[in-house]
């Protein structure tokens, strides 16, 4: 299973792994600013005092943390189409992960919210600031940055789900392994290659998670 | 000094032959104990599909499993063991069922397995005890009907099928572009089809017919026949020639044909 | 519009839940121990056993699950679903342990030191001061880390393995109507939902009698 020239042939085929790391990638940057700018706005609505809009983000946070992406995925693919809406593969993949990991992330801004100071609010308003204002201009700045270390655990998260991918033929690094696999029965190769590959993405973030994590601590 | 020099030599001497001797009886054991072990472990192992009536299919009703290649195992473990229920069964995929042999979690697959010259470098085949064809089905409401129809549009496979190779030849034969979405999956594609993911599944006919319903048909052409071997781990000739006698006794008594009746394939 | 939901198929489902179940649980046993010896030898810092616990985690906790799931099925010789309970427990097995490595750091030095004053040896400070501390902080990652095992188990559908999720998808495979494929994904997500919800339920059970 691990002789010699399966991996070279491994390295002559490098271009249909580079081709789903690149979807993956790309995958990865679209869902992740799709996800934060979902988080925030979740987050944010979580802590106001709107109860009906609170409760809608509630049952969404429930729903979508308490259901595996696949079934969510799945569901994009299979089942939208018939309501006309067809999304290609790589938008099921960029809504489900934004979906899915975002209501994780507003989970970890509405905690972060709720750790800034009462006071840091009340002086706002003291001094005339809306609710959006408060918000954006004092309060969202320190709660980010309590935030950073799980937020950047998540995104880790993400990239690892980005292989559910797999499911819907969407092209990313874990179909393409698998393919490929399946086509030369090379197993072993493809997937000890494609780890390595996933490693050099998710490593250097985890290691930055955890240099942040350390600064939080020390304040 | 000379003594010892003396007694040295001969111990390496020794030492040599006793390797070689060694290596000779356990390349002798090497060749032809698969078999044995078999028949320690008191069950033969085979991985079968679970999903295509008539050959390999888990009765969701009554949790067995039924079919041609399932009567077929059984044949070969009456041969091992004189009792044809001495089998475990594990439920494969056309992509899990290769692999599954190299780990030696089965001994053997009967599992719809299209013997080609490019996996008989990788596999033992037995003797072809049924010849299939690639299908294709597509939604009657999609307005394809033949091959041709098909230049452009998407074809749903199973990871490690034939399929792929065999409609790309085709398809470059009378000219036209497909493309391909691969499954792990039969179910899947079934539902990818249904869904407009795809424009048509493709398989063995003999799969295809498994998923049949009043909303999709099959395109009237047949391509690259799909001679199915039962496959065993290179090497095992012991079993090799077991499995192989079963098939021809078989074929050669009428049992063959009088398994494919009764399982409703002829 | 439940045409599907026959008596076999709803057997067929339960059977699936099962062995979800069955996954989910021995991932969860599993995972907790190991993984906490692995964080625990992590955090310790001190020899061989911590390198090699930190070589581990770093490396397992930075790839997805469903490469561990795919070539743990291909290149071991285990039967199916052991095969994805192995896979998913080297998988947890570095997130849990990364959340205890987490709990553990959130004790303050001060309480290790009061400890070996009061002359408590290492291993005495970690079971008898640290580690009850450390379990009340931890609940609520655990718990989010379990409900997320009985998730992924979704993952291990694409090595046929008749969990709930490819077990719903075999049949999917045999209905078309726009309706059963809607009412049969909204049943086995709702599944998912009140088993987790469930789990979530029992922990803060567990939490308020311990209080």
């Amino acid at each position: 299973m691990f002789e010699l020239y399966r991996w070279k042939e491994l390295f002559q085929n490098w271009f249909v792994f580079a081709e789903g790391f690149g979807i993956t990638v790309a995958l990865s940057a679209v869902s992740l600013a799709a996800m934060l700018i979902l988080s925030i706005v979740v987050g944010l609505v979580r802590c106001s005092g709107n109860r009906v809009l609170k409760g809608i983000m509630l049952a969404y946070i429930n729903f979508f943390q308490n259901t595996p992406l696949v079934i969510q995925i799945l569901f994009m693919y299979n089942v939208l189409p018939r309501a006309g809406i067809v999304l290609s593969p790589f938008a099921c993949g960029v809504f489900g992960l934004s979906l899915y990991t975002g209501a994780f992330g507003a989970s970890i801004i509405e905690a972060a919210i709720n750790a800034v100071p009462k006071g840091q609010k009340e002086a706002a308003y003291s001094q005339g600031m809306d609710y959006i204002q408060t918000m954006f201009i004092i309060v969202l700045p320190q709660a980010v940055r309590t935030a950073l270390p799980p937020l950047a655990n998540q995104c880790v998260n993400m990239i690892k789900n980005s292989s559910a991918l797999a499911f819907v033929a969407g092209g990313d690094l874990m179909y393409r392994a698998d393919s490929w696999a399946s086509d030369t029965l090379y197993y072993p190769q493809s997937f000890i290659f494609t780890g390595l590959l996933y490693l050099s993405l998710c490593l250097p973030l985890s290691k930055w998670a955890e240099r942040l994590e350390k600064k939080a601590v020390r304040v | 000094m000379y003594e010892s020099g003396g007694k040295m030599k001969r111990s390496v001497k020794v030492l040599v032959a006793g390797i070689i001797m060694l290596a000779a009886a356990g390349s002798a054991f090497a060749k032809s104990d698969a078999l044995s072990k078999i028949k320690k472990a008191g069950v033969l192992k085979v991985g079968v599909k679970e999903d295509v009536p008539k050959f390999g299919y888990l009765n969701p009703s009554t949790n067995k499993h039924e079919g041609f290649e399932i009567d077929l195992a059984g044949a070969i473990a009456k041969k091992i063991f004189g009792d044809e229920n001495k089998i475990k069964f594990t439920g494969v995929t056309a992509k899990t069922r290769g692999p599954l042999l190299d780990t030696g979690e089965v001994d053997l697959v009967l599992a719809t397995f299209t013997v080609t010259d490019a996996r008989r470098k990788v596999y033992d085949f037995s003797d072809i005890y049924f010849t299939d064809a690639v299908g294709i089905m597509v939604k009657k409401s999609s307005g394809v009907a033949s091959f041709k129809d098909l230049d452009g549009k998407t074809i749903g496979v199973a990871q490690s099928a034939t399929t792929k190779k065999a409609l790309q030849e085709a398809a470059d034969k009378i000219g036209i572009k497909i493309k391909f979405s691969e499954y792990a999956t039969y179910p899947e594609i079934k539902t990818a089809l249904d869904s407009g993911r795809i424009d048509a599944f493709s398989v063995d006919q003999a799969i295809l017919l498994g998923y049949m319903e009043d909303s999709v048909m099959l395109l009237p052409e047949r391509f690259e026949e799909q001679p199915y071997g039962a496959a065993i781990k290179k090497g095992n000739t012991d079993l090799l020639e077991l499995v192989n006698s079963v098939v021809d006794d078989m074929k050669k008594s009428g049992e063959l044909d009088a398994l494919l009746k009764k399982n409703g394939l002829k | 519009m439940n045409s599907f939901l026959t008596g076999d198929t709803i057997v067929f489902l339960l059977r699936g839940l099962g062995i979800t179940l069955v996954i989910a649980l021995s991932t969860i046993v599993l995972s907790f121990i190991f993984g906490s010896v692995l964080g625990i030898a992590r955090y310790t810092e001190r020899g061989i056993a911590a390198k090699l616990a930190a070589l581990y985690i770093d490396t397992v906790r930075n790839i997805p699950l469903l490469l561990f799931i795919i070539g743990f099925r291909f290149t071991l010789p285990l039967p199916p679903v052991i095969s994805a309970i192995t896979a998913m427990t080297v998988f947890t097995s570095a997130m849990v342990a990364e959340i205890i490595r987490g709990g553990l750091n959130s004790i303050p030095q001060g309480q290790w030191e009061a400890a070996y004053s009061q002359g408590f040896s290492f291993a005495g400070t970690l079971m008898h001061v640290v580690l009850p501390q450390t379990v009340r902080r931890i609940r609520k990652p655990l718990m989010g880390q379990f409900v997320t095992a009985i998730k992924d188990t979704s993952f291990c559908s694409i090595i046929a393995v008749k969990e709930l999720m490819y077990s719903g998808t075999i049949i999917m495979g045999k209905y078309v109507k726009s309706i059963q494929v809607i009412a049969l994904y909204a049943v086995i997500a709702l599944v998912y939902f009140s088993v987790n919800m469930l789990l979530l339920g029992i922990s803060k059970k567990m939490v308020k009698e311990q209080s």
